[in-house]
């Protein structure tokens, strides 16, 4: 209990047992979370992020042909600013090539975008890869 | 209970400067966030379900709020629940008032788009409602309450806590520097951070003497107050930055290890703000 009496408040000697309870779980709970951090900080980094693209699906919609992707970065640094290409090849000829921009891929993660091609990538082959980050 | 007022003795002037100030207290707390690019975004996209959470969540912390301080000093649970709809209104109304007049609200937009950003910024606007009333006027006009204001519950204590953390938390919790302060961040940082939040938020109460500040009963060592308060309230500040990252989707897709350090980042300046509510409020 805390006795309000203006200016200065007051914390009472003899709390309920539930305040000790508090605080001790409390401490064993941010203990626990520095802890953990701080396992985490003993490990290895990588020095670079390791990022890869998996195809979704494409759909086929009024503007263009869709095409979903999900990139994943397995490496424990976060690259910034990566840019994804995607192009549709017919043999060693880009037919057409686009580009998105990811603001993050954070270190263990995934994020996920899309490419609007204006022609159809069936029967070419579709090459998406990331080409490019910065280090946040 | 007070006396049941007639509409003759019912003080209109007292009553229009009470939502003044309700409105004035929006504008102080929320402002930030009005102004914050990530917020309006966040009203576009923000996932319907965590939306919906935070609107239903916000309803009880107003009326818990209001029975504690409020439009007028309230009496009753019913008093609290008519003060706290009407914070949420005029949250609501300063919010759609401000986004409009700063052009993020445009004519044409589509609804859901409207209500989602206009529901996102009322929560922080209903609560500034709330505290506006109290912490802006208490002094003057409320001179005619007796005595001194009631003895806090523990559990009271933790929610003043919980309650200013979301005001400092939710100022910055959208923005992207919270997520990329934690990618720039070691671990070794986060734990220092962590650290020095806790030690902070101890200093501010008890070392530093402010005004409001708390003292120990004589003989009560000093490690009591750091154990049955500090440390349950960095830990309420810790929460309620995870619910407040959660909600704006900076956890999505994260690793675990990343999204603690966010969430040690933004503990920060929401312990800060948890300890500031025992001072103020």
């Amino acid at each position: 209990m805390t006795t309000l009496s203006n200016p200065k408040s007051t914390e009472k000697s003899n709390p309920h047992w539930i305040e000790w309870l508090t605080g001790l779980v409390s401490i064993v709970f941010i203990l626990a979370l520095i802890g953990w951090i701080g396992w985490d900080a003993l490990g290895p980094r990588d020095p670079a992020p390791e990022l890869s693209i998996r195809i979704l699906g494409t759909i086929g919609e009024g503007a263009g042909y869709h095409v979903r992707f999900e990139i994943a970065n397995a490496a424990k640094a976060t690259a910034a600013g990566v840019v994804v290409r995607g192009q549709i090849l017919d043999g060693d000829r880009a037919l057409e090539t686009i580009e998105t921009t990811f603001d993050y891929v954070p270190m263990n993660s995934t994020a996920s975008g899309g490419l609007i091609f204006r022609s159809d990538p069936t029967g070419h082959s579709l090459r998406i890869s990331a080409v490019g980050y910065s280090d946040p | 209970m007070p006396s049941p007022r007639t509409v003759a003795d019912f003080d209109h002037r007292r009553f229009v400067v009470g939502l003044s100030r309700g409105i004035a207290g929006a504008l102080l707390f929320a402002l930030p966030m009005f102004l914050t690019m990530e917020m309006w975004e966040l009203g576009f996209y923000i996932d319907r379900a965590r939306l919906c959470l935070l609107l239903t969540v916000n309803v009880p912390l107003l009326i818990v709020l209001a029975r504690r301080i409020g439009f007028e000093r309230t009496s009753s649970w019913r008093e609290a629940v008519r003060d706290a709809a009407i914070a949420y209104f005029l949250g609501i109304l300063a919010s759609t008032a401000i986004l409009v007049a700063i052009g993020v609200l445009r004519l044409g937009q589509a609804a859901t788009e409207i209500v989602g950003t206009v529901a996102l910024q009322a929560v922080p606007a209903s609560i500034g409602a709330l505290l506006g009333r109290s912490q802006l006027g208490q002094h003057q006009d409320d001179k005619d309450e007796e005595g001194s204001p009631p003895d806090t519950s523990y559990a009271g204590e933790l929610f003043m806590m919980a309650v200013g953390a979301l005001f400092l938390g939710l100022n910055v919790a959208p923005t992207e520097e919270m997520i990329l302060l934690s990618y720039k961040m070691t671990p070794w940082h986060a734990i220092a951070v962590i650290l020095a939040s806790i030690a902070l938020m101890h200093g501010f109460v008890y070392a530093l003497s402010f005004s409001g500040g708390h003292g120990l009963e004589e003989g009560t060592p000093g490690w009591h107050a750091f154990v049955r308060f500090t440390v349950p309230g960095y830990l309420v500040a810790f929460l309620v930055s995870v619910y407040c990252l959660w909600t704006f989707h900076r956890f999505d897709d994260v690793d675990l290890v990343e999204a603690a350090i966010t969430a040690g980042v933004l503990g920060f300046p929401s312990g800060i703000g948890a300890a500031s509510a025992r001072l103020i409020l």
